[in-house]
C-alpha cells in the first residue's frame, strides 16, 4: 500500500514533468517562426430585418473568400481578420444609415481594418461613404448600386478627401433600372408604366432611372407613387393602379415594402406586368410572399448571372458544404470582392511596403483580378467595368424546393444596353 | 372602373382598415378610461397575437393561401383560432398587468406609461429574437371568394374583418353596459376611491379590462394577418400609431369614441392613397387629429374629466 505521503510526491512530480513536457514539447511541435500580423477586413451588411437572409448569403461568400486566403497562406506574414457588423435595425427593420454611419467608424477608428467590404444597400452606404473616405478605408460593396455615391458630380459629399474609396462589384442603377425599361418596351412592348418606390435611398433613385429611361422609349408613365415601408396597407395605392389600368408597374426599393407591394398586387392587379430591381431578388419573395402571388415579377441584378451554373460548380459545392445552402449571385460578388481585396492586400505585403489603408485602397484601385465573374478591374470612380444587367422571372417549379433561388427565379436575359 | 366605383373600392379598403384599427383603439381605450394609463404595449401584443394566430393555423395544417376550406371547417377552424388567439393575448395582458403595473400603481407620475413602453420592447425583442426578422407567409383558409358592385370589388376577407369587428365591438358593448363586471368597470372608470367604498374589487376589474383589451388586440392580429397574408415582428408600430391616433381622436376613454375615430382615420388612410397618394397620408390624417384637439381636446366624443381636487 502506498502511502499517503508517497502518493503525493508521485503526484506532484508526475503534474510536474507533465507540464515540462508540454511546455517543450509545444515548443518543438510548432514551427519556430515570427508570430503571423492580424489585419482586418470589416463587413457591414443589413444582418437585421427584411433583407436578413440575404445579408447572410452575401457574408458568407465573403467569409469563405477570406477563410480560404488564411487557409492556403495566400499573403505570407499576415492573418486576415474579419470584423462583422450588423447596419440593420430592429426599429427600421431593415437598414440603417444611422448604424451604417456607426459601423463606418468603428472600423475607420480600428487601426487593424486595412479594408472592407459591404455595405448591402445604398441607402447605408450614403451614410458610411463620407466617413470612410476621411477614414481613407476602402470598402468594395457587392450589392449597392445607387449611382451617386460614385458619381465624380457628388464627390465632395460622398469622397471628400478626394480618392475613390466606395468600389463596386456589380454596376449601377444608372444602368439597372434603363435597361429594364429597354426590356419593356422592346421585349415586353409595354405601352404605359406606373412606377412606385420605396421612400429609400435606392428606391428613389432605380425608379428614377427606370422612369427617365421608360420615358426616352416612349412608354407613358401613367404615375408615381411612394410606399412607406412600415406601413402594412397599400390597398389605397393598387386600386389608383388598378383604376389607371397600366401594362406594367415597377418598384424601385427593397423588400420590407416589396413583400406586401408583391402579396397585394396579387389581389388587385393580377394580370398586370411587374417588375422590381434586385431589391426584388431574394429568397423572402419565395417564403414571405409564396405562391401565386410572387408568380410572374420580374427582378433584375446588377451582375452577371452565375449562380447555378457550371462556371461556379466548386465554388457552389463549397458554399454549400460550408454553410449549409446555395449561394445567390450577390454572394458571388461579395466572394469576388475578397477576392480582390485579398489580391490587393496580397500585392501591397509583396513589395515591400507596410500594409496600410492607403497603399490597399491604391491597390484595389489598380485591380486585374480573376474572380468567378470574369476579370474584375474598376474605373477611375470605382464602378466596375463590366456594366452586365441580368434579368430573372419567378416561374414555379414545382419540382424543386419553393425557396430555391436557382429554380424558381428563371434567368431570362441580359437586359439590353442603351 | 368608374370615379364611382373608384369611390366606392376606396370606401370598402378604409372601412377594413378603420375596423381593425378600431378593434385595437378599443382595447387601448379601455384601459385608458379605468386607469388613466396609455398602454404602450397594447400594440406589440396585437402583434404577438398575429402570430399566435399564425401557429395555431399552421397547427391545423393551413399554411400559405393554397390550402382551402370552406363551410363547417373553415368555421371551426377560424373559431378555434379565435378563441386561442384571444385567450393567449389575453393571458399575455393580464402577465403584464400583475408582474409589471400592479406594483406601480399607486406611484404617480410616468413611472406606469414609461414601463409600458419597455414592456413593448420586450415583446417585441423577444419575437425578433426568436421568430426573426422576414416577414412570415400568414396562412388563410378562406376561400378566394368576391362580389363585384359594379367596377369595385368586396372580398370574402373584407366581409370577414367586419363581421368579426361588429361582433367584437357589440360584445364588448353589452359586457360594458349591460353586465355587472362591466358596470364595475364603468364606476371604477369614473372614480376609483368611490368604486372600492361600494364594494367593487378594484384588481379584478382591471384585470378583466386588461384581459380584454389584450384578447381585442390579439383578435386584430389575427384579422390583420388574413387580410394581408403577412406579418412580422414590426407590425405593431405603424398599426398602433394609426390606431392611438384613433382612439385620441374619438376621445380616449371613450368606447364608442375609439370606434368612430379608426373608421374616420381608416377612411382617411384610404382617400389620401388615392388622391394627394400616400407620401401624405401621414400629414393629412395627423393634421386633421390636430385641428380636432384644437376645437375638442378631449377629442370628438371625450369629455373633459372635471379637476379631481
Amino acid at each position: 500500500m502506498i502511502t499517503r505521503r508517497a502518493a503525493a510526491q508521485v503526484l506532484a512530480s508526475a503534474s510536474l514533468s507533465a507540464a515540462v513536457l508540454a511546455a517543450v514539447g509545444s515548443a518543438t511541435l510548432s514551427p519556430a517562426r515570427a508570430e503571423d500580423k492580424t489585419i482586418k477586413v470589416g463587413i457591414s451588411l443589413s444582418l437585421t430585418g427584411a433583407d436578413a437572409h440575404s445579408a447572410n448569403l452575401i457574408a458568407n461568400g465573403a467569409i469563405l473568400a477570406i477563410e480560404q486566403a488564411n487557409a492556403a497562406g495566400v499573403i505570407p506574414g499576415y492573418k486576415v481578420e474579419i470584423m462583422k457588423l450588423d447596419d440593420g435595425t430592429a426599429t427600421a427593420g431593415q437598414y440603417d444609415p444611422a448604424q451604417a454611419a456607426t459601423n463606418a467608424r468603428k472600423m475607420v477608428s480600428d487601426k487593424d481594418v486595412v479594408a472592407a467590404i459591404g455595405p448591402q444597400m445604398s441607402g447605408a452606404g450614403k451614410a458610411m461613404a463620407p466617413i470612410l473616405s476621411q477614414g481613407d478605408l476602402a470598402t468594395i460593396t457587392p450589392s449597392s448600386t445607387n449611382p451617386d455615391i460614385t458619381n465624380p458630380k457628388f464627390a465632395d459629399q460622398y469622397r471628400p478627401a478626394g480618392k475613390p474609396i466606395y468600389f463596386r462589384t456589380v454596376t449601377t442603377d444608372a444602368f439597372q433600372g434603363p435597361n429594364m425599361a429597354n426590356y419593356m418596351a422592346e421585349v415586353l412592348k409595354v405601352k404605359s408604366v406606373y412606377v412606385l418606390d420605396d421612400s429609400g435611398a435606392y428606391g428613389v433613385g432605380l425608379a428614377d432611372a427606370f422612369q427617365a429611361q421608360a420615358e426616352k422609349k416612349g412608354i407613358k408613365v401613367m404615375g408615381r407613387d411612394r410606399l412607406d415601408p412600415k406601413a402594412a396597407d397599400y390597398t389605397a395605392v393598387l386600386t389608383k393602379i388598378k383604376q389607371l389600368n397600366p401594362d406594367a408597374l415597377y418598384y424601385g426599393g427593397v423588400l420590407q415594402a416589396g413583400v406586401k407591394l408583391a402579396k397585394q398586387a396579387y389581389d388587385i392587379v393580377p394580370n398586370m406586368i411587374k417588375a422590381g430591381g434586385d431589391g426584388m431578388y431574394g429568397p423572402e419573395l419565395l417564403s414571405a410572399v409564396g405562391y401565386p402571388a410572387n408568380e410572374g415579377w420580374y427582378a433584375t441584378i446588377a451582375s452577371p448571372h452565375l449562380s447555378g451554373s457550371d462556371k461556379v460548380g466548386e465554388f457552389s459545392r463549397l458554399y454549400q458544404s460550408r454553410f449549409g445552402e446555395q449561394p445567390d449571385d450577390y454572394a458571388i460578388t461579395a466572394y469576388d470582392a475578397g477576392l480582390v481585396i485579398v489580391d490587393a492586400i496580397k500585392k501591397v505585403a509583396a513589395s515591400g511596403k507596410p500594409v496600410t489603408r492607403d497603399a490597399v485602397r491604391d491597390a484595389i484601385q489598380t485591380s486585374k483580378v480573376p474572380t468567378l465573374q470574369g476579370t474584375v478591374s474598376f474605373d477611375a470612380n470605382g464602378d466596375l467595368a463590366d456594366r452586365t444587367v441580368s434579368i430573372f422571372q419567378i416561374k414555379q417549379d414545382k419540382a424543386a424546393k419553393a425557396d430555391d433561388m436557382d429554380k424558381q427565379y428563371r434567368y431570362i436575359a441580359v437586359a439590353p444596353q442603351s | 372602373m368608374t370615379n364611382f366605383d373608384l369611390l366606392l373600392q376606396q370606401t370598402i379598403n378604409g372601412l377594413s382598415l378603420g375596423a381593425m384599427y378600431a378593434l385595437l383603439a378599443l382595447g387601448f381605450t379601455l384601459v385608458y378610461g379605468i386607469l388613466e394609463l396609455i398602454n404602450f404595449s397594447h400594440f406589440n401584443v396585437f402583434m404577438v397575437g398575429s402570430f399566435i394566430a399564425m401557429y395555431t393555423l399552421q397547427m391545423f395544417g393551413v399554411s400559405g393561401q393554397n390550402i382551402i376550406l370552406t363551410g363547417l371547417p373553415l368555421i371551426g377552424v377560424l373559431l378555434v383560432a379565435f378563441a386561442v388567439t384571444m385567450l393567449g393575448s389575453g393571458m399575455i395582458g393580464v402577465v403584464i398587468e400583475r408582474v409589471s403595473l400592479r406594483p406601480l400603481r399607486n406611484i404617480k407620475g410616468p413611472a406606469a406609461m414609461i414601463t409600458t413602453i419597455g414592456v413593448s420592447y420586450i415583446l417585441f425583442n423577444i419575437v425578433l429574437l426568436t421568430i426573426g426578422a422576414d416577414s412570415k407567409n400568414f396562412p388563410n383558409p378562406l376561400p378566394p371568394a368576391q362580389i363585384d358592385i359594379g367596377g369595385a370589388v368586396l372580398r370574402l376577407r373584407e366581409v370577414l374583418i367586419w363581421a368579426v369587428s361588429f361582433v367584437l365591438m357589440v360584445g364588448l358593448y353589452y359586457f360594458v353596459q349591460k353586465t355587472k363586471l362591466g358596470k364595475a368597470m364603468r364606476a371604477t372608470a369614473q372614480d376609483p376611491e368611490a368604486a372600492r367604498m361600494m364594494g367593487v374589487e378594484v384588481d379584478r376589474v382591471i384585470v378583466t379590462a386588461f384581459f380584454l383589451g389584450s384578447a381585442l388586440a390579439g383578435a386584430g392580429g389575427m384579422i390583420f394577418g388574413l387580410y394581408y397574408n403577412f406579418t412580422s415582428f414590426i407590425i405593431g408600430f405603424t398599426a398602433g400609431l394609426r390606431a392611438f391616433t384613433a382612439a385620441v381622436l374619438g376621445g380616449i376613454g371613450n368606447v364608442p369614441g375609439a370606434m368612430v375615430g379608426g373608421v374616420i382615420i381608416g377612411l382617411i388612410e384610404a382617400m389620401t392613397g388615392q388622391y394627394p397618394g400616400t407620401a401624405w397620408s401621414d400629414v393629412i390624417i395627423f393634421g386633421i387629429l390636430v385641428l380636432v384637439l384644437v376645437f375638442r381636446p378631449a377629442g370628438l366624443f371625450g369629455r373633459l374629466a372635471p379637476n379631481k381636487s
